[in-house]
């Protein structure tokens, strides 16, 4: 009998073993399904506005200040004389965040107990700290910045809903969309986000972002939505120069079809050459 | 007693049930690769294919005589300041099999039906294991496709080993930066087995076998890749703070001031003849 007793206390230790023994299975039941390919349904359509639910550019209605504002209209006049404006994409500057959260490409998420991993088809991957972590103190600012998250059981079912997400710590130029719409230089913006499934489509994912910037007069909230990919393909993509284009630094010039360098817009001068021997020139 | 043994009875079922979760039970079949993982010997002036060896003629590569020539006419533009058979300077993929050099520090992560090698910069690399067959549509990239199978060598029901295949490239590709090359047919074939050391398991080993008609032989080189403990990862892009432009098939460099120079004595500046005379 005692015996029997022993093989019961060993048995049910064996089943709590196996339960509590295995943190991984345990702590992954408890995150949404968020891991999958997902998509921004409007983009490649014609511009990717940073707020989904209006027009790019001056549509946007961005709560800009009066001297960002006048940056902005100044960024839209070069563009439309065919510069690049405040966008720095063309020489693959980093778009850096919240831009990013746009999804120009499909997005994987890969949630587990440290961070969890956005990987993009169109930028770098992105690691929200999921594991209690501070600020660090040391590290270096980034265009995509450095992101602490927490996970919310906002409905109180033993399974995490929400992930809220702050990204701080900021490299730039970034600009919101391709328009140039732009963020403070002094790089001191905090984004805030809040992702979370569809009640009634767990295909779509919102996410919530908010943008607080020395270049609006308000926090910007925008609700973009990604729906979820079940049969996932990717392309490979790696940022590079257009094979008609050339950056020296950040000015950008046209290449010739006969492999010269030709302006990119009226009255550009040519690249300063002193560096190359007098006779050569 | 009876009461006991039904104890027993539960716990017992109760065991089996856990055991029968799927989740757990596949998760507990993969062995500890998360992490982020480096080459040990990763920007200490090179990064050779074979580890064992020196770079460029040092590697003794199987190449066929033609590509042999191919490989001596790049070290020989290298020599000259030029960019030899290598196009990293201008910032294109290095694709498979060099990706797996880790000259930056790459993430693991692994799932039932794909394993991921997500490097800073590069794209992520999925290695299927669901199973799956060779798609018939899938556009071909640097990176190549890979199909892997999880290997239980030891019969332990854990997974050790994973093999992987992996095809379906472009190009050009080479195995490290002295240029040595690829066949411009792409058909290479890398098979791969990737596995923990037995001793310590912050050792990850990858024994690479590329198959490739630049060879004369299949070329195996084993890689060891070191686990990080506190990782850090920077954000790297390949085209902020690269000092080389290229300008039509040539290349240049890019002064501290942002001004273009000549890579190579002697080398003439670009035509700016589309430029108005008066600029």
């Amino acid at each position: 009998m005692f015996q029997n007793a022993i093989k019961a206390a060993v048995l049910v230790g064996a089943a709590w073993t196996a339960t509590a023994g295995a943190p991984a299975i345990g702590e992954r039941m408890t995150y949404p399904d968020f891991e999958s390919q997902w998509r921004n349904p409007t983009a490649g359509r014609g511009g990717n506005p940073w707020d989904p639910a209006k027009p790019m550019g001056l549509g946007q209605q961005a709560p800009l200040t009066p001297e960002y504002q006048a940056i902005f209209e100044a960024s839209l006049r070069d563009q439309a004389k065919g510069g690049q404006g405040n966008n720095y994409q063309a020489a693959c500057v980093l778009s850096g965040m919240p831009r990013i959260m746009s999804l120009a490409g499909p997005m994987e998420m890969l949630v587990q107990q440290i961070h969890t991993l956005m990987i993009f088809q169109n930028a770098l991957p992105r690691r929200i700290y999921t594991d209690g972590r501070d600020w660090p103190k040391s590290t270096e600012p980034s265009f995509q910045g450095y992101s602490i998250g927490k996970w919310i059981d906002q409905d109180g079912d033993g399974r995490f809903d929400v992930l809220e997400a702050e990204t701080r710590n900021f490299a730039g130029p970034r600009a919101l969309e391709s328009s140039g719409l732009p963020l403070h230089t002094d790089n001191q913006t905090i984004v805030k986000e809040r992702l979370f499934l569809d009640k009634s489509n767990p295909d779509i994912l919102h996410n919530e972002i908010t943008t607080i910037d020395n270049a609006f007069t308000r926090p910007w909230t925008v609700d973009k939505q990604y729906v979820r990919e079940r049969k996932a393909r990717w392309s490979e993509y790696y940022c590079r120069e257009s094979d008609t284009q050339v950056f020296i630094g950040k000015e950008q010039y046209l290449l010739s079809a006969d492999g010269k360098l030709m302006p990119a817009s009226k009255d550009q001068p040519p690249p300063d050459l002193r560096y190359f021997g007098q006779s050569q020139r | 007693m009876l009461f006991r043994c039904s104890i027993a009875a539960m716990a017992v079922a109760a065991a089996m049930i856990i055991a029968g979760m799927p989740a757990s039970g596949n998760d507990m079949k993969y062995p500890a690769w998360d992490g982020q993982w480096r080459n040990p010997t990763a920007n200490r002036g090179g990064n050779p294919w074979d580890p064992n060896k020196p770079m460029g003629r040092g590697q003794e590569a199987p190449l066929t005589p033609e590509y042999q020539a191919m490989f001596e006419a790049g070290l020989k533009n290298l020599e000259n300041g030029g960019q030899g058979n290598s196009r990293g300077t201008r910032c294109e993929l290095p694709g498979m099999p060099k990706v797996m050099n880790f000259s930056q520090v790459m993430e693991i992560v692994v799932r039932p039906a794909i394993t991921y090698f997500v490097p800073l910069h590069y794209p992520t690399r999925r290695i299927y294991t669901d199973g799956r067959d060779w798609p018939k549509d899938e556009p071909p990239s640097f990176t190549g496709y890979s199909i892997g199978k999880w290997i239980d060598e030891d019969g332990d029901g854990r997974y050790d080993v994973l093999e992987v295949e992996t095809r379906n490239f472009i190009g050009p590709r080479v195995f490290e930066s002295s240029g040595i090359p690829l066949h411009k047919d792409n058909r290479t074939i890398v098979q791969e087995r990737i596995f923990l050391d037995k001793e310590n398991h912050d050792l990850l080993h990858n024994v690479i076998t590329t198959i490739d008609h630049a060879l004369t032989r299949p070329w195996t080189v084993h890689r060891i890749h070191l686990r990080q403990q506190n990782p850090v990862w920077p954000e790297y892009n390949c085209r902020e703070g690269n000092n080389h432009v290229t300008i039509g098939t040539e290349q240049y460099f890019l002064s501290a001031d942002g001004k273009l120079m000549p890579v190579r004595k002697d080398q003439p500046p670009p035509d700016i003849s589309h430029f108005r005379q008066s600029q």
